[in-house]
């Protein structure tokens, strides 16, 4: 990419001269003209991605498809396909407790136990979701390209549409590059028996009455990212980003369990429903994150080394750390072997509670969602690729996620305190891909 | 010889070592015969007339004059013009008086890189700066002999063209991957053309449509010498002797005429690395694979 670019004052240029010179050869008075045009093929890109967590929890099963092919004059045309079957329980947020607790499913139609000292797991998460997108890059002027995109998804009880557009400009030789990137979202989401009112109790069995109709939500996205080659070898990106979200932001499926103070045994909930007392979640309706992302990435002889570090901040205070290293060794030109490893940590947002205390006043807001817990989290990956003769190329990758969080401080009261409030996650990450040409 | 193809016709035959195609669209037999047959007559004259490996003709009385100034016909003369044009373009580069090299480098796949005296032997007679060619005479050094063969398949491919153009347009003329479109096919719809891959032989890795206009490759793959890990091209650098480094495995240029399309491969090789650079430098439209 570097030497397309680089321009070498010592090659002449002879194209005028040669041109005459076998217009005389040939006895031409006037040259003739040529039309040629590449045909390009559609680079098609197939994985199948198998995501499994550990006792049960969350299955993924995804297909995806992505086709990307280069029109006339440097103008590229990119399309995806991905298919989600997602099964298996789901924590619902509720903490586990010394005797049997019963669940009132989201459709409200059917009930479900959860046996003393359990992590409670709402068995009915099912889900498939389509989605797709569609990109279209073009070059703007000599310098700048720009694209855009759509993306749409659905599933069950969710809907997204979005749009973006970026701009990036070379400068300085082409060796600094400036990009400023905009995405719109709006989801809409429609659970499953309605969404329930914030901090209103699980009702018994074809009691519906705490739950509204569908809800939404817009996200804007900014980023802005510069692009720095430092030498043939090296090169550094940096990226800051603001992502704004507004509306229903609250995850419909998820309850905090409200226990005694003292004892922290679960307490009786509304009359006659036979259920222990578990309020819907509620968060606020906006958020704003930001982010700074920088990658170096350098070139060894041959193999190619990768670090990364993201820090985000958000206004529901969860901060956190992502760190990434890649190598990827290549054998010659059509084998290579990269290890990978990530590390994550992050704060519990202001409001994250593991559980509610009875006769403590309600906040406004309040999740024992361990997404917005205090946790820590490593990856450790390996890929394997290969090239075909026929210049195909197909791909194998094992990681393994571990997670280990934290209670919400001071949850831990009474009988909590002998249970596992957070328990571990391990997860196991398998794909293969296959990328070939087609035309 | 003659074969039916979808709406066209397809002729082949053999010249100058390569398997040569002539694809007539929208023809009559009568015509497309014609057309097929005036190009392969140009073919095997352009052969006869300038292969160094045939007796008798232009380029034999050439390299065994002695020392002997040779008159030459107009056709030779605008042949040797344009060798004494490109030896000036190219800063020495692109040199027909470079084939005696060819005794010192046998590109046939083996271990033999010859040894650097063997290759300084044969330096005294190499460069176009030592011919006095002032036309239609041409007087070599004794020892020194030329080759066309670096121009010749190229140049037959325009000489044919300009033969055929008069009986149709619709046709393409490929001699050995060497390959010029008169003009689309029925309708306007260009001719398919596959460049075929340095690493698998007949499998096409780029595909172009060509409406009109030529096409020429340089680079063969399959010639080359290989010692201690090292891999020495077949395109010799006639200021040294050596193979150039690091060039592209192939380089197909396209170009109004299939004979600049094809020094413009050639003289590309022979910037070894800088062959894409200098591709770009002179705004060709090109595809290089490495």
């Amino acid at each position: 990419m570097q030497l397309k670019k680089r321009r070498n004052a010592k090659l002449r240029e002879i194209g005028t001269p040669l041109a005459a010179a076998t217009c005389a050869l040939l006895g031409q008075a006037v040259p003739g003209s040529v039309q040629a045009q590449e045909l390009m093929p559609w680079d098609i890109d197939t994985s199948l991605l198998i995501y499994s967590e550990s006792d049960g929890r969350v299955q993924d099963t995804s297909l995806s498809l992505r086709a990307r092919k280069e029109m006339r004059e440097e103008k590229f045309l990119d399309l995806s396909l991905t298919l989600d079957s997602l099964t298996g329980a789901s924590p619902s947020g509720a903490a586990p407790a010394g005797v049997v607790q019963t669940f009132t499913n989201p459709s409200g139609n059917a009930q479900y136990a959860i046996a003393p000292g359990e992590q409670a797991l709402d068995p009915s998460f099912l889900d498939t979701r389509v989605a797709m997108a569609g990109n279209w890059q073009m070059p703007v002027g000599r310098l700048s390209l720009l694209s855009v995109g759509a993306s749409l998804s659905d599933e069950y009880d969710y809907t997204h549409t979005g749009i973006n557009a970026n701009l990036a400009r070379d400068f300085n030789n082409r060796n600094t590059t400036l990009s400023f990137g905009v995405a719109l979202a709006n989801d809409s989401i429609d659970p499953v028996g309605g969404s329930p009112v914030g901090l209103a109790p699980m009702l018994g069995l074809g009691d519906t009455s705490n739950k509204r109709g569908d809800e939404s939500k817009d996200v804007t996205d900014f980023l802005i990212g510069l692009t720095q080659v430092i030498n043939r070898h090296t090169i550094v990106q940096f990226n800051y980003s603001l992502s704004q979200s507004d509306g229903y932001l609250t995850d419909p499926y998820k309850v905090l369990s409200v226990v005694d103070p003292v004892t922290g045994n679960p307490v009786a909930g509304p009359a006659g429903s036979g259920l222990y007392r578990y309020l819907y979640e509620s968060r606020p309706d906006s958020r704003d994150k930001q982010s700074v992302f920088a990658l170096l990435k350098r070139d060894f002889n041959g193999d190619v080394f990768e670090a990364s570090y993201r820090y985000m901040t958000d206004d529901w205070g969860v901060d956190s750390h992502t760190a990434e290293l890649r190598y990827r060794f290549n054998f010659g030109t059509s084998r290579y072997l990269q290890p990978h490893v990530r590390f994550y940590q992050q704060t519990a947002a202001d409001f994250y509670q593991t559980v509610l205390f009875a006769g403590a006043p309600l906040p406004a807001y309040a999740s024992a969602d361990h997404r917005l817990g205090e946790f820590d989290g490593i990856t450790l990956g390996l890929k394997y690729g290969q090239a075909t003769t026929s210049g195909n190329e197909w791909s194998a990758r094992l990681e393994y996620y571990t997670q280990t969080g934290n209670a919400s401080p001071g949850a831990a009261v009474g009988s909590l305190a002998n249970l596992d409030l957070y328990p571990d996650l391990n997860a196991l990450i398998a794909q293969f891909s296959y990328k070939f040409g087609r035309r | 010889m003659l074969s039916r193809r979808g709406s066209g016709w397809l002729g082949v035959f053999r010249a100058m070592a390569s398997p040569c195609e002539v694809h007539v669209d929208d023809a009559d037999l009568a015509t497309a015969d014609r057309v097929v047959a005036l190009a392969a007559e140009e073919a095997l004259r352009i052969e006869a007339k300038f292969s160094r490996y045939r007796r008798g003709n232009i380029v034999d009385a050439i390299n065994t004059a002695e020392g002997r100034a040779v008159v030459v016909d107009d056709e030779t003369a605008r042949l040797l013009d344009y060798a004494a044009r490109l030896y000036e373009l190219s800063d020495g580069k692109f040199d027909v008086t470079s084939g005696v090299l060819r005794r010192a480098w046998r590109f046939d796949g083996s271990d033999r890189v010859p040894s650097a005296e063997a290759i300084a032997a044969l330096l005294p007679i190499v460069g176009w700066d030592k011919v006095r060619w002032r036309a239609p005479e041409l007087t070599l050094p004794p020892g020194m002999e030329i080759d066309l063969g670096g121009i010749g398949k190229e140049y037959a491919v325009d000489s044919a063209a300009a033969l055929v153009r008069p009986l149709s347009t619709r046709c393409l003329l490929n001699f050995g991957g060497d390959l010029l479109a008169l003009g689309p096919q029925l309708g306007g719809a260009p001719w398919h053309v596959g460049i075929e891959s340095v690493s698998v032989a007949g499998a096409a890795v780029r595909h172009i449509d060509l409406t009109v206009g030529a096409l020429a490759t340089s680079g063969d793959s399959r010639r080359f010498l290989l010692k201690d890990g090292k891999r020495y091209c077949h395109v010799l650098d006639p200021t040294s002797g050596w193979p150039v480094v690091g060039a592209p495995r192939s380089v197909t240029v396209a170009a109004p005429t299939c004979t600049e399309a094809g020094m413009l491969a050639t003289l590309a090789l022979l910037q070894g690395a800088d062959a894409e650079a200098f591709l770009e430098a002179q705004g060709a439209q090109f595809w290089a694979l490495r």
